[in-house]
């Protein structure tokens, strides 16, 4: 079986990680990998694990208000990392901005208001052909 | 009628939880058996050991507490013009909040965190920063309380120094308490544990013989709160944190009395009315008998705790934000009712942006009706007596206590280092939101009573010219100074840490020297061992081999 494998960081000098950490946890119980860097890493940092892991997803969380820049870094970052998978956005993120990161390629947003479990619906539609095969199988 | 039922929300007439916020089991009704304190002993009238029922006999008769406001965002000029606003609206307490790099002890040219800067706080990168921003504040009189840990006390007292401030009259007040931020976000990369512990105890012992007015928010409890602790965790994490500061302050030959005095608590407070008072109360008790019983205080001043609170920031919600105003208030409320001694009451839109001024002056008018309309400061401790509270206040002192115990049979840095006391958030986090997802909790907007289709919150902006002017001036100064003193003072940081001596001294020379905050803590930093720039980004302007 494929597990999926998600990427779970923060960037910048954020230090709420109070909502990543219980999303890391939950998408374990939902059987879904999770490589957690914690807080503090720079764009470069993520993708470069993103590439090294293999990773399927990205997912960042933020509670400061300079996610738009962040997020735009990353995705200059994913990119030239040659490394090709969903980003998932979330936290304290304002319903106005939604457009604009989905405009820079971020596939899923999740501003307050998400429940975990349309995180985990998200990750796991990322390979619907692994869970119908294993729905097959088991 | 039963029509028009059927369309309420269950929850909105029907008890939706029988335990507290923090988890504690209640009853239907309390009565005499379910309290029996002995009044002398474990109550005392306010004033009295073990001060439960207060710090002080008047309470706020004979001084209100002070009513804070944080101001803090762009540059030094913007924060002071903020800090302007707040006095002109009835905020007697001035308290700056720091933007995360200042915090985090990173400069503010940091290449890979220029958006961060100015953010969320006032960005200071060096001692001239520091003295555009207190312009015309009088080091002496004015407390102004700093809401800041890494590097913002040796930046005040390089700030007086260089204004010839004789350092035993400097006021104010900053949260030395280190060890916390390692908790609460910060992680081993940007404050190492037992780096963290050391700066800590470097920092009380320094402030305590040098600024002896000067206080010290320690243990810094709000934050490791709102990372995930109860009320019984709250007591039980920051009593060991101010246990092992006084321990390791004794073994340098500091006395209790030297140091418990200049101490104040940084506490929250929750949702749950009773419970927080109930926590206040258990918290002053086991504070004045761990400072009488262990550590053989013979200082009133020692037992008695000082309590700073701040209403907490993780209980108010997105949706619907104006619902944050009642959640604001009930918290004040229950400082109040708790009796501290100081109370900044969140602003209502904490959750969506910085505080606009609007929230701002709401949150000094919530203070204002309390303290006015209300009359929740008439009379000390007006919960004291009823047999819930003293239920509740028994019930989080045991808790407390013993978990306190726990933590101490490992060691306190050992607990932080092993991931200990972080297991403890984690499943607070995970019981709290177990419990939103299966209703049993409920936060109304959130999982009851959620609007149809809310409309999106304002947000708060400011113009980022002046953070760009900071910026240029920032720049400006660090290409004027002297490569040869900066470097004698960075080697001086450097050569004092390795001896194992405490570094504060040389930490605000440099500071006077224009050395700024990201070099002088990236130099204790080194000196223990550790990368200069946690992001790996930036080297250290001189050599520090």
């Amino acid at each position: 079986m494929t597990r999926i494998r998600c990427v779970l960081a923060m960037l910048g000098t954020d230090v709420h990680i109070k909502g990543i950490e219980l999303l890391g946890r939950r998408l374990r119980d939902a059987g879904i990998e999770v490589i957690y860097l914690g807080p503090h890493n720079a764009p470069t940092q993520v993708a470069a694990v993103a590439v090294a892991e293999d990773a399927d997803a990205v997912g960042i969380s933020f509670s400061t208000s300079t996610y738009l820049h962040h997020s735009r870094s990353l995705m200059t970052a994913l990119h030239d990392s040659g490394w090709e998978g969903a980003v998932l956005v979330g936290g304290l993120v304002h319903h106005d901005d939604g457009a604009e990161l989905h405009e820079m390629g971020v596939d899923g947003v999740f501003p307050p208001g998400s429940s975990m479990d349309e995180i985990v619906g998200f990750l796991r539609g990322l390979k619907p052909e692994t869970r119908s095969a294993n729905e097959v199988t088991s | 009628m039963s029509g028009e039922e059927s369309d309420v929300d269950p929850a909105s007439v029907r008890l939706s939880r029988t335990r507290t916020w923090g988890g504690l089991d209640t009853e239907s009704s309390y009565g005499p058996a379910d309290a029996k304190p002995d009044y002398d002993r474990d109550l005392g009238d306010p004033g009295v050991f073990p001060f439960t029922r207060g710090s002080y006999p008047q309470m706020y008769r004979s001084r209100m507490w002070t009513l804070r406001n944080i101001v803090g965002y762009g540059a030094p000029d913007d924060t002071r013009a903020g800090l302007a606003a707040a006095r002109a609206s009835g905020t007697a307490g001035t308290s700056i909040v720091l933007d995360a790099l200042t915090q985090e002890a990173l400069d503010p040219d940091h290449p890979a965190l220029g958006a961060d800067v100015g953010m969320e706080g006032c960005s200071v990168g060096c001692v001239r920063d520091m003295e555009r921003l207190l312009r015309g504040i009088d080091l002496t009189t004015t407390d102004v309380a700093w809401h800041s840990t890494m590097m913002i006390y040796p930046l005040v007292v390089a700030t007086a120094t260089k204004q010839g401030v004789d350092l035993a009259r400097l006021q104010g007040s900053h949260m030395p308490d280190h060890l916390q931020l390692r908790l609460a976000g910060w992680g081993e990369s940007l404050v190492p544990a037992a780096l963290g512990h050391r700066t800590a105890v470097d920092t009380v012992e320094f402030a305590v013989r040098t600024t002896p007015r000067w206080s010290l928010g320690l243990p810094q409890a709000y934050d490791l709160r709102e990372c995930g602790l109860g009320p019984s965790d709250e007591i039980a994490v920051g009593m060991a944190i101010a246990c092992q500061t006084i321990e390791d302050l004794q073994t340098r030959g500091v006395p209790v009395d030297e140091v418990a005095p200049s101490l104040a608590w940084v506490s929250g407070t929750d949702m749950d009315l009773f419970e927080e008072v109930a926590k206040f109360r258990a918290l002053r008790r086991i504070w004045a008998r761990t400072m009488r019983d262990r550590f053989h205080a013979q200082d009133k001043r020692s037992m008695r705790l000082r309590i700073a609170c701040h209403t907490s920031g993780r209980a108010l919600v997105y949706p619907q934000p104006l619902n944050n105003l009642t959640r604001a208030a009930v918290q004040t409320l229950a400082a109040l009712l708790g009796g501290v001694q100081s109370v900044e009451t969140c602003t209502y839109d904490e959750p969506i942006s910085i505080p606009s001024h609007e929230a701002r002056e709401l949150a000094t008018r919530t203070q204002q009706i309390l303290a006015h309309e209300v009359g929740a400061a008439r009379t000390a401790d007006p919960l004291g007596g009823s047999w819930y509270v003293e239920s509740l206040t028994d019930q989080v002192e045991k808790a407390a206590l013993e978990r306190l115990a726990a933590i101490e049979e490992i060691g306190l840095v050992k607990a932080v280092t092993d991931g200990m006391i972080e297991s403890l958030m984690a499943e607070h986090n995970d019981t709290v939101q177990r419990e939103l997802d299966d209703g049993e909790r409920v936060v109304v907007g959130v999982n009851r009573f959620v609007p149809p289709a809310a409309e999106s919150p304002k947000r708060f902006t400011f113009d980022r010219s002046g953070v760009e002017a900071h910026l240029r001036r920032f720049a400006e100064m660090k290409s004027a100074r002297d490569p040869a003193l900066l470097s004698q003072n960075l080697a001086a940081v450097l050569a004092t840490c390795r001896r194992g001596e405490n570094p504060t001294q040389v930490m605000v020379d440099a500071l006077v020297a224009d050395a700024t905050v990201g070099e002088v803590w990236g130099t204790v930093r080194v000196a223990h061992g550790h990368p200069y720039d946690p992001f790996g980004v930036v080297s250290p302007p001189v050599d520090l081999s």
